[in-house]
């Protein structure tokens, strides 16, 4: 079955993000700070990765976006957003923000389930 | 006799006439000085100033005309008559040359003399006034220059800067801001400017120039400025109309609203790190509530009952959250009046140790007290205090080590109160200690995670500890601990 990696500084969205995918029979690793996200990803090569947009600094979620594209990590990145989007941060996939799509917290757990899926499919279209 | 009709001097050698002449006038009512010949009459002529004088052309001693000239020359206000038997056309012109007013034939008539002088006494008052009028004139005239002057270093010094210019785009005026703002070394009066203004301003002024009427009222536009640092300055336009209702040209105010410019990003990004602070905690019950709801997530009964206790904790925090938010938005609006009471350090520190009892027995801390012996009360709100010392204390709770130890000082000087706070948490690395007071800021590194907060403790404290003019100061080690030192100034009175 398919590994996730989850990289949030809230356990509470790691729990329950964890505790739905988990429940769709997917594998689950989790990291509550960058450093320890990248070295997860890094050691398990997850086949995806849902990562938060801010975790100990603002926008630090980007740059380990960005820092996993340039020693070239392809693998899907899903971000979790808070409250770009609705204070007009409507960012779309960019090189500025390589990740390949987005969930705005709170999280629903069918959009998330959604989400995923479609990424996965794709993954393994290519 | 009426001493006010006027002061005569006669000059003439011949004492029949000047004698007759003297007593003629004093009957008329005028004041006569009698001089026998020129060197008397140039004497008395040019001491005192009179309002007329009659001179003899021919004179022993010295000519008529001399005494005229040097008369003239010291009051040129005094009316002179020429007297003569001998008259010529020459001599006559020569005299209203040097300023004689008329030309007396010898022998005369006592109506003729009397009529001459009542002229000349005319004459007399009419340079009087004029001359009134015209040192009036000038006082006026220099008045006026000084309210210029005075108008125009007043807008010379203002920091607006102010330009005026006429429908040909020519410079009618400019103070030294507008220089200075528009990043232009030298304008010339009269000279066309508009090529150099921004194109924001120019497209105003155009506007206004092609309007059909005149609309009495700003136009405001924005433009940056790059002199260094980036200017942003506000132009507002506003038309000059002529009284005859047509347009004269347009005065441009120009404004530097950098520092505005600079708070409102302050702001904004205030607004949007509180949305992320408050949206953080709702997302996550949020979250655990759409599991508990979800039909196709099963949960065990204590799973979801610990989601429930999450969300739970999470709301505590929330309102904590907004509880602090309120208490910033109260000082800054200053909203809430102050309740000035005598405040007895002691006594807030025993009472917060006491609410805060539980936590320090959860994490087996020491608590060591120093506060020196009769300490003076200080002049405060006791909630402001009680915040300043609670916000300290559980801080140094929160991030102390189990069986860590908190060291509580009190001292003052004589115009101080000390009030010292160390912990043996883990301290702050140089780089956090910088950010510590600032909004939402909250040392995240390996030791702090799983510590809660709101991330505006210390901004609070500092913002009180401000409002009395007090300082704080803090000293950090990472790993080691952190000392907060708090200076209240003491109020005396």
């Amino acid at each position: 079955m398919a590994l996730i990696a989850i990289i949030d500084d809230d356990p509470d969205i790691l729990d329950a993000s964890s505790l739905v995918l988990k429940s769709k029979g997917y594998d689950v690793m989790t990291a509550n700070n960058p450093n320890d996200g990248y070295k997860i990803v890094k050691e398990k090569k997850p086949d995806l990765i849902i990562l938060d947009v801010m975790m100990d600094e603002p926008d630090d979620g980007f740059y380990l976006a960005q820092k996993f594209r340039k020693e070239g990590i392809k693998i899907p990145i899903l971000m979790y957003t808070s409250v770009s989007k609705a204070i007009g941060l409507d960012f779309g996939k960019s090189e500025m923000v390589p990740v390949d799509d987005f969930v705005e917290k709170p999280i629903s757990p069918e959009e998330l389930i959604q989400k995923v899926e479609k990424l996965m499919n794709i993954k393994e279209a290519k | 006799m009426n001493p006010q009709k006027g002061n005569i001097l006669i000059v003439d050698d011949e004492k029949g006439l000047r004698l007759g002449t003297q007593r003629l006038l004093e009957e008329e009512g005028y004041v006569v000085s009698a001089a026998e010949n020129g060197t008397e009459g140039l004497r008395y002529g040019t001491q005192n100033e009179y309002d007329v004088a009659v001179i003899d052309l021919k004179m022993p001693d010295i000519d008529g005309l001399d005494v005229l000239k040097e008369i003239k020359r010291v009051h040129p206000n005094t009316v002179c008559f020429i007297a003569t038997a001998f008259a010529s056309y020459d001599t006559a012109v020569q005299s209203t040359r040097l300023g004689a007013f008329g030309y007396i034939q010898k022998p005369f008539s006592t109506e003729e003399f009397i009529y001459q002088i009542e002229q000349g006494i005319k004459q007399r008052n009419l340079i009087l006034a004029a001359e009134r009028l015209a040192i009036e004139r000038e006082q006026n005239l220099l008045e006026l220059a000084s309210e210029k002057s005075r108008l125009n270093a007043i807008i010379k010094s203002i920091s607006e800067g102010v330009l005026v210019i006429n429908i040909n785009g020519e410079v009618g005026y400019y103070n030294y801001a507008a220089l200075k703002l528009l990043n232009i070394t030298n304008i010339n009066i009269g000279e066309n400017i508009l090529g150099n203004l921004p194109s924001q301003i120019v497209e105003l002024v155009e506007k206004i120039y092609s309007s059909d009427k005149i609309l009495l009222k700003s136009f405001t536009t924005e433009f940056v400025s790059n002199k260094g640092d980036e200017l942003y300055i506000e132009a507002a336009c506003t038309p000059i109309p002529q009284p005859d209702g047509s347009l004269a040209g347009v005065v441009i105010i120009l404004s530097n609203i950098t520092e505005y410019r600079r708070i409102e990003i302050i702001k904004n990004q205030f607004v949007s790190m509180v949305a992320h602070e408050l949206k953080t905690p709702l997302a996550a019950v949020q979250g655990s509530l759409n599991i508990i709801l979800d039909k196709s997530i099963t949960l065990t009964e204590e799973k979801e009952e610990d989601y429930i206790k999450r969300s739970t904790y999470r709301l505590k925090s929330l309102t904590d959250l907004v509880n602090d938010l309120l208490d910033i938005s109260r000082m800054e609006l200053k909203t809430k009046q102050r309740e000035i009471v005598n405040v007895h350090i002691e006594n807030v520190i025993a009472s917060t140790l006491q609410m805060l009892e539980l936590e320090i027995s959860k994490k087996h801390l020491t608590i060591n007290k120093k506060i020196q012996k009769d300490l003076p009360v200080i002049k405060a709100d006791i909630n402001e205090i009680t915040r300043i010392v609670t916000n300290l204390l559980s801080n140094a709770i929160k991030y102390n080590r189990e069986k860590g130890e908190i060291i509580i000082e009190v001292t003052c000087t004589s115009n101080f109160l000390s009030l010292k706070i160390q912990d043996t948490g883990v301290g702050m690395k140089p780089d956090e200690k910088v950010k510590l007071f600032t909004e939402f800021y909250r040392a995240k590194n390996e030791k702090t995670r799983g510590i809660n907060g709101t991330g505006l403790g210390l901004s609070i404290v500092k913002r009180i500890v401000d409002s009395y003019y007090g300082r704080i100061d803090v000293e950090s080690e990472f790993g080691v601990g952190s000392t907060f030192l708090i200076n209240l100034p003491i109020n005396h009175n």
